[in-house]
């Protein structure tokens, strides 16, 4: 088919889609009037992470932040009292790996922004093309997952090259009218999907399987990490250069620029790296160029515990609801591993990887304590522990004073399948629970029935 | 309907060659104004249809053994062979095999006429991959230079099929020896292998999986079923009948079935095994299974359904270029553990088993591999057996082969000591009466320098442009080399070579327009580079080689030869 | 399959396709004795309510008595499940494991393909949905084709040869397939031409065209086989075409249609199609528009067997809702959840709980989700999919609240037979452990002799060698010149 036959059907899809799909969609926050700054939720039993949970308490919140929360708490006057009795509050959760707003339909390239062309983009930012008119936004929301980290570069899916610097990770809100509003913080760690050595490879463009003897899978390794460190020097000379105020304007490097705070250790790199020599690699990679290093992915962690604890090296794991790598791996390796991590003292969170199984991110951490891990460990794997691993702990993740007011409030454990989420707070506003599922659900609830 | 060929009798042949001009010259090594009767003498021989003789005389008269015995009559016109401290063997059999058939240039040529790309295959009517048509007898070609490789190896026979496709082609035996190619075939057809790989792949035509190449076989079955039906009614009565199309497939297939060609499913996993024995039940063919090497598992149920297994001697074993790292599965190193018991397995359970190279290159490694399965707990007369009457008894001609009896073929291999021991030395072999010595390959005259093992891109320029090929060479302690060249033109193994101080040489036997020829590389390796002439049908090119692994060290790269 | 939402999967998918020789570990079925008491468990039947305190009753891999105390026959293993839960064992209508190729990929009709042929026991996804408390599964052709291959139902009789796998007397089944797979919107071979179909409407044409020819077939032996009763001689017979008769017994009724379909419009075609010539659809697989038009589905009598919650793969399944699966079942559609992945299969019982928190259904009807309505949809639900008195004993026994994201699989029982027990599984891991390593030391010396005739001037430091080994070509004996 020519590509000029092509535009126009195109464009009738285009439309046609539109029609469909857009005027359904509402605004990431579905107020309509202007919600008050001041609410008490009261009764609740209240789980802090910073502290034992409260019986019987008040969690109050004001202007957008956590103003008090405590068994003895005064309700101050003009707030919205939710009266929580029966609920509980959570701190809402954190995933901290998704590509939420930069792909809508895995399938349709049009709709996808996780990986731009090229292998060394650190100067593109997530938060520039995070859609905030997303469906997945609500839908994540409604889970009880108030924030997330977009992730470019990959976002650590498997398939295709998602490049090696793949740019800036960005923290947001899963609320606001404008990507300004939801940004927790733009620039949160750098992405580099580390290089592997890799004997097996999968051609996608002829589906067929390769076989690449090691040594020449080596030697393409050697190449990318050769090709990776010249790139570290010459952003040190760089930076060294914007130090001196050397650097003119006129020769700027932006891809260098962008590197200069991962150079001095003020911009983490989120390592991707799953098995153990490629963590080991990266370890060692970053310890050399004096990288600050969180390890995503991680699915042989537990092959390298102790060196990631020994270097104090965060690891933020990929869904544990995923098959062994090998065949001869126990059927719940994965499972597993987080309980074995937190018995080693290596810190880690879970994450989803994904965005329409982020609604998973609760099962994940659940399926995590039916194989081990203490149930506050699996709680703070995917509320503080993210909050913290990506610099934003001070921010949000726990419910204490002056944190940002990110709040869930359920009907029960927010792990559990069946637990509801009834309230939740994003930066001290109460976000509709309402998205595209619930509307298609209501609309075909009513259908009338069909007499055939 | 093609003519049928009935089945050939070696002995008339080599009769009618005999009486031939005795100097071919596509065949400079043939045996010329030699002596018809031969008797060794004192030698211990093994006729596997019996238990060893110590000390005993064979003699071989006009091609055929006539008599075997410590006081056996020594013509007056024999050649006197001292067998003190030899072995006489049958000639090996070598059970599957394309030896015989040499290499096509690459793009195809089949049997010497070009074979013309597949089509984009739609389903089971356009035949896909299927060329029964082809035979071992009709591609037999002297021009093999693996022909000369295996004898002097010890293997004077062959069971021969084209290789390539779902119905690649149909087997023959073939002696390894003989003034024309048709002087090689003993009986053809004698087996119809099966092969279920190669398919397209994802996206290509039908079939592109397992699936579809199983379905298309029951399918060419049945559609061959039906083609005998139809044509038998229609030839009675085609009165007011609709003409049955003529398919060369079908058409092929019928004859060999109706020639008891054996069918050759493959086999080497208990699954893959398993379900050879289901498909050769639900086909009602007389089938045979190759691979086998995981019989271990099942040979009990082989042995229920009587069926003889070809055995592969490439033994499972981890990849040369592995990733260190990369841990085999417990299953995988089990099977590689484990795959040299199953001839042993198939003995106990009883089930006929006859040896095959399948992917090895030399002799030496096929009767080493076996070697592992005596280690393994098999009978050495019995993986003897497995190499000569087994494969003759599987394949038919037992009557006339592969044992050491009055009246049977004169194939022989007289080593100087027992046939699986690594030290032994083939010492000559008989083919059809006739006598081969077997010489030690000259060694290299001076120890070598370095270690040119490795996998090398040389360049240089034909008459049609610039060239590059690739050689993966691989060199033992004394500078002997081996290994494999890969250009456009195909795929060649290095049928001898070696590295003699710094100066190499190896040669590769490759088929042209012109028919089969050898191509010779020689000149002088340092390091990471190699520089020399490649000769060519009295050409010369100039050629030079890199090891592209060790580029990035420093060596340098050298474009096309001038 | 083929959703490009999980890569991963696909790639499994993929990568099986041309995956032809699996090499086998020597597992041995469980052999167990003939009569089995679990006592003292939360038992969910399914059919009668959830007994506490329960127990079952197994005699030769049959369920013989169901209740609150029964009494250990003499010579029964008794299997003491204190705090444990029992459920039928869980079956999973739509999966693609245990199979050596998925997809015949290169026509759009591959009737004449068989998953039962290329079935691989040893496929180590069968025990990991064991231990996710699997005991039968739907092995379906992908979905490539508008008319795919043949399928068929298995036991995870983990162990035993794939003649043993196939669920004794279950219907067999012929996979269709809608939309955007058969149609390859998501994806092309380069250099290869469109495929037809290439639109939804040259899929229904597709499955017309193959249904007309299947009815001209039928007509053809009928004809032939009345002229010969008839005394008729001297006729040649028509020939056989494995494509069309898995066709001829979808519409005797001998064989069941599970189509894989996504939007609202694809699934009203198929039904029209299936009156036109006479057949009937059995399940509708995905089907994740199937709220859409859950009364029409349930007017022709037809299941739904769904996922929990994929959604935004691809464009079709931009509409899916987790709610599907409850408001198919509130209409009256037969409702199961399938996992189409070896992975998703090993918690069906967590994916079948989300339909009480999307569309509120109950316990019950959530755990039916994986258990009694698969076994409706798949025709064997007279053998199992509930804990009843003379139902094959295949059970799974879970720690927690099977409809928990805290339930782990105990034990898994097919035929009353233990083919999955954790504990065992845990103990059994070092041993697995030493022997490997052992074997692994056994195969390292063995290959090592032939490395001394390596040359010795090889110094460490250099790129890493290939190791020699038999195989090895040498040309010692391979030298020319040795007749002359």
């Amino acid at each position: 088919m020519s590509p000029v036959r092509r535009l126009p059907s195109f464009l009738c899809f285009l439309s046609l889609f539109c029609i469909l799909y857009l005027p359904g969609a509402s605004p990431a926050q579905a107020q309509s009037q202007p919600q008050p700054s001041v609410y008490a939720i009261t009764h609740a039993k209240i789980f802090t992470l910073a502290g034992p949970p409260i019986e019987d308490g008040t969690l109050v919140i004001r202007d957008g932040k956590i103003g008090a929360v405590g068994s003895s708490v005064n309700v101050p006057a003009g707030a919205q009292v939710i009266d929580a009795k029966g609920l509980q509050v959570y701190p809402g959760l954190f995933d901290a790996v998704t590509q939420m707003g930069l792909s809508e339909i895995g399938a349709v390239s049009a709709t996808v922004d996780t990986t731009e062309a090229g292998s060394y983009n650190p100067d593109v930012v997530a938060a520039t093309a995070i859609s905030p008119s997303s469906e997945h936004i609500p839908v994540t929301r409604a889970s009880g997952i108030t924030e997330v980290l977009a992730v470019p570069g990959g976002g650590g899916g498997r398939g295709g090259d998602p490049g090696i610097l793949g740019g800036q990770a960005s923290a947001i809100h899963l609320a606001g009218w404008t990507i300004d509003e939801m940004l927790i913080k733009k620039s949160v760690a750098m992405v580099l999907n580390f290089p592997e050595i890799q004997t097996q490879t999968f051609d996608f463009t002829t589906f067929s399987r390769r076989e690449k003897p090691y040594a020449e899978a080596k030697q393409e390794y050697d190449r990318q990490i050769n090709e990776l460190t010249d790139w570290m020097d010459r952003a040190r000379h760089y930076a060294q250069a914007m130090e001196k105020g050397s650097v003119s304007k006129y020769d700027r490097d932006v891809k260098l620029e962008a590197l200069a705070p991962v150079i001095r250790g003020e911009l983490p790199v989120l390592v991707f790296a799953n098995r153990a020599r490629d963590i080991r690699n990266a370890v060692e990679f970053c310890d050399k160029q004096k990288l600050k290093m969180i390890l995503a992915g991680g699915e042989e962690t537990y092959k390298v515990k102790d060196l990631l604890r020994s270097k104090d090296i965060p690891v933020i794991l990929r869904p544990m609801l995923s098959l062994p790598l090998d065949e001869d791996d126990p059927y719940d390796r994965l499972l597993s591993q987080p309980a074995e991590l937190a018995a080693a003292g290596v810190k880690f969170a879970i994450a989803s990887f994904d965005n329409s199984f982020a609604r998973r991110l609760g099962q994940q951490a659940a399926n995590a304590v039916a194989y081990g891990l203490p149930y506050d460990q699996g709680l703070r794997a995917v509320t503080v522990n993210p909050a913290q691993i990506l610099g934003l702990g001070s921010q949000i993740g726990t419910l204490e004073q002056g944190k940002i007011a990110n709040v869930i409030v359920t009907n029960g454990d927010p792990l559990e399948l069946t637990t509801d989420v009834k309230y939740l707070f994003i930066r001290g506003q109460l976000a509709s629970l309402e998205n595209k599922h619930h509307r298609l659900y209501e609309k075909y609830l009513n259908r009338p029935k069909t007499s055939n | 309907m093609r003519l049928k060929l009935l089945c050939r009798c070696a002995s008339a042949l080599c009769f009618a060659a005999l009486l031939m001009p005795i100097f071919h010259p596509r065949t400079a090594h043939a045996q010329g104004g030699e002596p018809q009767y031969f008797a060794i003498r004192g030698a211990k021989v093994f006729p596997v249809s019996g238990p060893p003789i110590e000390g005993a005389t064979v003699v071989i008269s006009r091609g055929m053994i006539t008599a075997i015995s410590k006081d056996a009559a020594i013509p007056a016109e024999a050649w006197v062979i001292d067998g003190k401290g030899l072995n006489v063997y049958p000639g090996l059999v070598d059970a599957f095999t394309d030896v015989g058939i040499p290499a096509a240039p690459a793009g195809g040529g089949e049997g010497g006429g070009p074979r013309r790309p597949q089509e984009r295959s739609n389903g089971p009517e356009d035949r896909p991959a299927s060329t029964p048509w082809r035979s071992g007898a009709d591609e037999a070609n002297l021009s093999d230079k693996r022909i000369e490789t295996w004898r002097n190896g010890g293997f004077t026979t062959v069971i021969c099929a084209p290789k390539g496709g779902f119905f690649p082609g149909e087997g023959a035996v073939l002696d390894l020896a003989g003034e024309h190619a048709g002087d090689m075939v003993v009986k053809t057809p004698v087996a119809l292998p099966l092969s279920f790989q190669g398919a397209s792949g994802f996206g290509g035509g039908f079939p592109d999986s397992l699936l579809g190449v199983l379905s298309y076989v029951h399918q060419v079955w049945l559609d061959t079923d039906w083609s005998v039906k139809a044509q038998e009614i229609y030839e009675k009565n085609p009165h007011g009948l609709a003409r049955p199309r003529y398919d060369r497939t079908e058409a092929t297939l019928a004859e060999a079935l109706e020639d008891h060609a054996l069918v050759l499913v493959p086999g080497n996993n208990r699954v893959q095994l398993r379900r050879a024995l289901e498909l050769i039940e639900r086909w009602h063919v007389t089938g045979g299974i190759y691979g086998g090497q995981m019989g271990y598992e099942v040979a009990p149920e082989i042995a229920a359904k009587k069926l003889s297994v070809l055995v592969d001697l490439k033994w499972p074993e981890g990849e040369k270029d592995a990733d260190p790292e990369a841990k085999p599965s417990l299953r995988t190193l089990e099977f590689r553990d484990r795959a040299p018991s199953t001839p042993s397995a198939f003995a106990k359970a009883g089930v006929k088993f006859a040896f095959y190279s399948g992917g090895l290159s030399a002799p030496k490694d096929i009767l080493k591999a076996a070697k592992k399965s005596i280690d393994a707990g098999l009978a050495s007369d019995a993986a003897l057996r497995a190499f000569t009457l087994t494969p003759a008894e599987i394949f038919g001609v037992a009557d006339r082969l592969g044992s050491i009896e009055n009246g049977k073929v004169a194939n022989l291999v007289v080593t100087d000591g027992d046939l699986f021991d690594e030290k032994t030395k083939v010492k000559m072999v008989f083919v059809d009466g006739r006598r081969f010595e077997v010489h030690e390959p000259e060694k290299p005259k001076d120890p070598p320098k370095g270690d040119i093992t490795g996998k090398w891109k040389l360049s240089y320029t034909t008459p049609e442009g610039a060239e590059e090929s690739s050689a993966d060479l691989v060199m033992d302690k004394d500078g002997t080399i081996s290994g494999s060249l890969s250009s456009p033109r195909g795929t060649a193994n290095i049928i001898s070579g070696n590295l003699s101080g710094n100066k190499f040489t190896f040669t590769i036997n490759i088929v042209l327009d012109q028919g089969a020829t050898d191509v010779t590389f020689d000149g002088t390796f340092e390091g990471n580079s190699l520089k020399g002439s490649i000769a060519v049908m009295g050409m010369s090119l100039d050629f030079t080689g890199v090891k592209p692994e060790s580029t990035a060290s420093g060596a340098t790269v050298q474009g096309g030869a001038q | 399959m083929l959703h490009a939402g999980r890569a991963r999967s696909i790639l499994q998918c993929l990568l099986c396709l041309f995956c032809f020789s699996y090499s086998a570990i020597a597992a041995t079925p469980p052999d167990g004795p003939s009569v089995i008491l679990i006592q003292n468990a939360t038992v969910m039947t399914v059919s009668h309510g959830t007994i506490e305190h329960g127990s079952v009753l197994i005699k030769d891999g049959k369920i013989t008595e169901v209740g609150q105390s029964i009494k250990a026959p003499a010579g029964a293993q008794v299997i003491d499940a204190s705090g444990q839960f029992v459920i039928p064992g869980i079956i999973d209508c739509h999966s693609h494991i245990a199979a050596e190729a998925i997809n015949e990929g290169s026509v759009s009709v591959s009737s004449m393909v068989s998953m039962e042929e290329v079935l691989n026991p040893d496929d180590i996804d069968i025990y990991r949905d064991l231990a996710g408390g699997v005991t039968a599964a739907n092995i379906l052709h992908g979905s490539a084709n508008s008319i795919g291959g043949q399928t068929l139902v298995i036991k995870l009789r983990w162990g035993q040869p794939a003649s043993k796998l196939p669920f004794e007397g279950a219907l067999p089944g012929i996979k269709f397939a809608l939309g955007e797979n058969p149609k390859r919107s998501n994806f092309s071979v380069p250099g290869q031409p469109r495929r037809y179909p290439a639109t939804r409407m040259g899929v229904e044409e597709t499955i017309r065209n193959a249904f007309s020819q299947a009815r001209d077939y039928k007509k053809t032996w009928d004809d032939y086989n009345k002229r010969v009763a008839a005394g008729e001689k001297n006729l040649i017979p028509p020939r056989r075409d494995l494509k069309l008769e898995p066709l001829v017994e979808v519409l005797e009724g001998k064989r069941y249609v599970h189509s894989h379909c996504y939007r609202e419009d694809e699934i009203l075609m198929l039904l029209r199609v299936a009156k036109e010539f006479g057949f009937k659809v059995r399940t509708f697989q995905h089907v994740l528009e199937g709220y859409k038009v859950a009364d029409e589905i349930a007017a022709a009598g037809v299941g739904g067997s769904t996922f929990s919650d994929w959604w935004a793969y691809k464009v079709e399944a931009y509409d899916a809702i987790p709610y599907n699966a409850a408001l198919m079942t509130r209409r009256g559609v037969v409702v199961s959840i399938n996992s189409d992945d070896a992975e998703e299969a090993t918690h069906l019982n967590q994916e079948a709980a989300k339909s009480m928190k999307y569309g509120g259904l109950s316990h019950d009807e959530a755990l039916k989700m994986v258990t009694l309505n698969p076994a409706i949809q798949l025709g064997i639900d007279k053998r199992v999919g509930t804990i009843d008195v003379g139902k094959d004993a295949d059970l799974t026994i879970y720690n927690h609240d099977p409809l928990s994201a805290y339930a782990v699989v105990q034990k898994t029982l097919i035929d009353g037979r233990v083919y999955f027990d954790r504990e065992k599984d845990l103990a059994n891991r070092a041993e697995m452990e030493k022997e490997k390593k052992a074997l692994t030391e056994k195969l390292k010396k063995a290959e090592k002799k032939p490395e001394e005739k390596k040359p010795p001037e090889k110094k460490p430091e250099e790129r890493p060698k290939p190791p020699a080994s038999s195989a090895t070509p040498t040309a010692a004996a391979a030298a020319p010149g040795g007749a002359q």
